[in-house]
């Protein structure tokens, strides 16, 4: 690491990472942001950004691509938690280039983050132990000193030192960065250089959260394949149920120790005895850790010996172990349903560790709560249903094509539906790709033939999507192909629609002079050899990107910028190329190094230009459609204006949803953003599916992304996709909500409070004047959300009904009051 | 605004063509100056950055531009060769090299304005011997 930057001789600047632990609750300091050399709070302090990324000596040429939001991130953490804390994050480009990145950066800025641009030279301790840092602020020209309480650094990403040996252990080559190759960035980037070998997340490079996620959902779909070869996994055997509809309610309650995690805070032996005391309460007993093999055979043994109809636990939280003991209820032959837990941890012994008393007091009333309501549980029925087994894949880009590749590796069916008239996507009007400058061609084409080749996959061509129905497993969609229409079933669905080009709406003169382009515009013509030999060419990046109107980052435009600054200075040695900019975002594999051989070996001029002054397109009075124009841009750095002549301008334009998105919305019932890009259940850990099930999504119709992140979505969407088919049948909820249609009136508002278009309203079965809302119990995961909103209580959601809720409500009260 | 108020070299009389003035510093010093990333390292480590009209970086951006005014300017004479800024630049760009380079464009025109007699004679004796020592060397290359 670089030694100027103080790390190990001075106390208070340590890393990132290091940062991250003192944020975390979990960390030596339980949260609170203090220095290490005295553990005092931190009045100020500064972030280094790049430190040994980027770097051509002392470091790594890459992009670590995850330090300049983890910083915002890092930043914004700390001064939401302390606004008199002053932070300043020092940069050269502020890489936002991901979904929501731009305006989480803004949003840094509004709670008071400062960023100067300007990468410090070196920085010293102080006699108080402070740093102070040495920088040039280049946007103001001036050489500063700044001195702050404590200084992380944002050091780059390396690859595990053990890779090489790793690497020649399995046989796979290894970059000579450390990272892992792959076989093909451009077409293939998680196949590893041998067969049957797969790259997932940061092995292949450094990469986020989400970006790995998709790439590991596509590393599993390869490593399955092909899946119909093997024998279908079988889930446990479970003896058959005891009917307990007409068993008067036989309780048994299992206090655990957790250790030392509860038993240490709150007294389990009392919680037992009071337990003990209860209406209905048959047996209980408290054991050291009840998830244990050994406990959990001993609540078989007391279920069968004493009759238990109901079973609680009352230890940790549900969501980590209620399966595990539901599993333990359904060996003993009682519906797992016949369950509850009491979270005597999370809630009491954690949350209350400093006061004995009161923990053990608020356990006795949650255990008497959770009893209260055991005496109301009931059997509940998971619903099975089958599983048509094909994907329907909407858009036929390179995602869209190498999902259904990816499904046919796995034995499973297909169907691309384009609108236009031929497979590809954007990439037919591209020219080549960065940052290998592949042809676009030699991607599509193999693809295309690969595809038209496969039994598995069928492909229609100008065919939309008109109509659609049914739930996960079992859709009807109806697809109009020029005039005829067709009826088609499939079981799941990918979502691969892609983007395009903004409207600029004249902005930036574009549309008034043909010497004016887009990107897209500007490679077609390359391709088609259909470009005049200019002397300038201005290429302006973020048109239409980053503003009020659209305050998004377009993710790809500063790579397809410098490709295009390539791909004019090849064919035209002598013109000059300037390229205007406001962050340079090349993060991905490859990028950085790209980008610096451009300016290298092509003498391209970038000029920073800063967000709230716009470069500005100027027409020849004499000659406005077709003659020569003139740009004025502000530069940045050495702040003064720049008029340029030019004679070929290319505005990388900003990017946004397809042009069907909205009808596809609706039809599918899914979210989409105000740049019409659809929206996935959770942007870090579901980054490919939809929150409703059987429905998934791919590509730049996520967000605007490269080929290597679109491709590695691709494959994921299809593995996620392919879950559901290869399975079957599947399993819906037996929590789920359930419609008194004699109550309901019909109104609808459940529908709309349903995130998961689990509700829709149809004729009373009895008297189809009237509409009653009707539950899919294939979809409806139990959340209660429409329960809640029915303003004539006619929904009840199954084993959270209003009576279980009032009696442990009662119970909570009664046992606070008899204290 | 015009940070560079010197005017001791014509820049005409260098006859450099349009864009001649990079190509030139790049032969001379080897270093390929587009590599650069404006981050300013150089400049905050540089030890006389005060008493320059450029700092070190916006010598580079000065050259890539095709700003010939950049031979006026005090920086590349202040600089003392101490290779902070080489050693420090993320981009392994020697500046050191590229403000010699700067300084042999001047000088092997023969453009050389310190005449040794124009010096007070109480000057002379105030002045280290170590700039002299510089200032000869300039001569030689
Ligand atoms: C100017 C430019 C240059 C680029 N250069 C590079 C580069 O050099 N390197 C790189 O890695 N990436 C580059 N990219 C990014 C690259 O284009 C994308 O990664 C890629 O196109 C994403 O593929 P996709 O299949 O997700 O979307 P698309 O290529 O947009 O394909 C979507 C497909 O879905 C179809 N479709 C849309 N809606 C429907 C519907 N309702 N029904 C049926 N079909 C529908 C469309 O017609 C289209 O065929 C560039 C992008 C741009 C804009
Ligand atoms: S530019 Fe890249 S290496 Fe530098 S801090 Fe940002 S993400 Fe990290
Ligand atoms: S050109 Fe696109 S990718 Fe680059 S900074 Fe602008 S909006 Fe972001
Ligand atoms: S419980 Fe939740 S998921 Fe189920 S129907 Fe009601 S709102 Fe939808
Ligand atoms: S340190 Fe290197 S990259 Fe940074 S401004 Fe100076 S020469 Fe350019
Ligand atoms: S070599 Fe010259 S420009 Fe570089 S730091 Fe030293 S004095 Fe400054």
């Amino acid at each position: 690491m670089r030694k100027e930057y103080g790390y190990g001789k001075y106390d208070n600047v340590i890393t990132a990472l290091q940062f991250e632990r003192l944020l975390s609750s979990f960390g030596p300091t339980e949260g609170k942001v203090s220095r290490p050399s005295d553990g005092k709070k931190p009045k100020s302090i500064g972030w280094i950004q790049c430190v040994g990324s980027r770097s051509e000596q002392l470091g790594f040429p890459y992009c670590s691509r995850v330090c300049c939001m983890y910083a915002t991130k890092e930043a914004s953490i700390a001064k939401e938690a302390n606004p008199d804390i002053d932070i300043t994050i020092y940069y050269m480009d502020i890489r936002a280039y991901g979904k929501d990145f731009q305006q989480y950066y803004d949003h840094a800025k509004d709670l008071g983050v400062k960023y100067i641009r300007g990468r410090p030279s070196s920085v010293y301790e102080n006699p108080d132990e402070s740093i102070t840092i040495k920088y040039k602020d280049t946007l103001t020209g001036k050489i500063e000193e700044s001195t702050v309480d404590m200084l992380v650094l944002s050091t780059a990403i390396m690859p595990n030192k053990d890779n090489k040996r790793l690497g020649e252990a399995l046989g796979v080559d290894v970059d000579e960065n450390g990272f892992f190759k792959q076989d093909s960035l451009l077409t293939d980037p998680i196949q590893s250089t041998r067969d049957g070998i797969f790259l997932a997340g940061c092995i292949q490079g450094p990469k986020d959260i989400p970006d790995s996620v998709s790439m590991a959902s596509g590393a599993a779909a390869k490593a399955v394949a092909p899946i119909k070869d093997r024998e279908k996994h079988i889930g446990k055997e479970f003896p058959p149920e005891r009917d307990v509809t007409n068993e008067k309610p036989k309780i048994g309650v299992f206090v655990c120790h957790c250790g030392k995690n509860v038993a240490n805070y709150l007294d389990v032996e009392k919680v037992t005895e009071d337990a003990k005391k209860l209406p209905n309460v048959e047996y209980a007993d408290h054991m050291m850790f009840v998830c244990s093999e050994d406990s959990c055979k001993k609540i078989k043994e007391m279920i069968q010996e004493k009759g238990l109809n109901r079973i609680i636990v009352a230890a940790c939280s549900p969501r980590t172990h209620g399966g595990l003991f539901q599993d333990t209820l359904m060996e003993a032959g009682l519906n797992k349903y016949l369950f509850e837990m009491a979270n005597i941890r999370n809630h009491c012994s954690w949350v209350h560790s400093d006061d004995w008393n009161a923990a053990t007091d608020k356990a006795i009333k949650l255990v008497s709560a959770s009893v209260a309501k055991a005496r109301h549980l009931e059997s509940l029925t998971e619903e099975e249903f089958s599983i048509y087994p094909s994907t329907l894949i909407i858009g036929g880009g390179v995602s869209g094509m190498k999902a259904a590749l990816a499904l046919a590796k796995m034995g499973i069916k297909s169907i691309i539906i384009e609108k236009e008239s031929k497979l590809g996507g954007r990439l037919r009007h591209l020219h080549s790709m960065f940052p290998s400058d592949m042809k676009s061609e030699e991607i599509i084409d193999p693809l295309i033939k690969e595809i038209t080749k496969n039994k598995l996959i069928t492909v229609m061509l100008d065919s939309e999507l008109e109509d659609l129905e049914g739930y996960i497993g079992n859709y009807k969609g109806k697809i109009k192909q020029k005039e005829m229409k067709k009826e088609i079933e499939f079981g799941t669905i990918i979502v691969a629609t892609g983007f395009r080009e903004i409207d600029l709406k004249g902005k930036y003169q574009y549309g008034k002079n043909k010497n004016i382009v887009s990107q897209t515009e500007l490679e077609t013509k390359l391709k088609n050899n259909d470009l005049k030999k200019p002397k300038n060419v201005v290429f302006i990046n973020c048109a239409g990107a980053m503003d009020e109107e659209r305050p998004y980052c377009c993710r790809v435009g500063c790579g397809v910028s410098i490709k295009n600054a390539k791909l004019l200075s090849q064919k035209f040695p002598k013109a000059k190329t300037y390229l205007l900019y406001r962050d340079m975002r090349v993060f991905g594999k490859e990028e950085e190094e790209y980008y610096s051989d451009v300016l290298k070996n092509y003498h391209v001029i970038t000029i920073r230009y800063p967000g709230d002054k716009k470069p500005e397109v100027v027409l020849d009075k004499n000659n406005p459609k077709d003659g020569p124009v003139t740009i004025k841009v502000y530069d940045d750095l050495l702040k003064e204006e720049m008029t340029i002549p030019a004679d070929l301008v290319a505005l990388t334009v900003n990017t946004e949803g397809g042009a069907e998105t909205e009808k596809l919305k609706n039809m599918l019932k899914v979210p989409v953003d105000a740049a019409g890009f659809f929206i996935e259940t959770h942007a870090k850990i579901k980054p490919l599916d939809f929150s409703t099930s059987g429905i998934y999504m791919c590509g730049a119709a996520h967000y605007p992304k490269n080929l290597v992140d679109s491709i590695a979505q691709a494959e994921g969407a299809a593995s996620r996709a392919s879950i559901p088919i290869s399975q079957e049948k599947m399993k819906g909820e037996g929590i789920v909500s359930e419609v008194n249609e004699d109550l309901c009136r019909g109104c609808g508002t459940c529908e709309s409070a349903c995130a998961y278009s689990a509700i829709e309203m149809k004729p009373h079965p009895r008297d189809p004047t009237r509409l009653v809302a009707e539950v899919n119990r294939a979809l409806c995961k139990g959340c209660g959300s429409c329960a809640a909103a029915c303003l004539n209580s006619a929904i009840e959601q199954k084993g959270y009904k209003s009576k279980q809720i009032n009696v442990m409500i009662t119970a909570l009260i009664e046992q606070g009051a008899a204290k | 605004m015009n940070k560079i108020s010197d005017e001791n070299v014509d820049v005409n009389a260098l006859k450099l063509k349009k864009g001649d003035l990079v190509k030139e510093v790049e032969d001379l010093c080897g270093e390929n100056l587009f590599g650069c990333y404006q981050c300013g390292t150089c400049s905050a480590g540089c030890p006389f950055v005060e008493d320059m009209d450029l700092s070190p970086d916006e010598v580079i951006r000065y050259v890539i531009l095709d700003k010939k005014e950049v031979l006026n300017s005090k920086t590349i004479w202040l600089c003392a060769a101490c290779y902070t800024c080489a050693e420090r630049c993320p981009r392994d760009i020697n500046i050191t090299k590229i403000m010699e380079a700067l300084r042999q464009i001047i000088l092997r025109k023969n453009i050389d304005r310190t005449n040794l007699t124009d010096i007070p004679m109480e000057e002379k004796g105030s002045i280290p011997q170590l700039a002299f020592v510089c200032l000869f060397r300039k001569n030689v290359g």
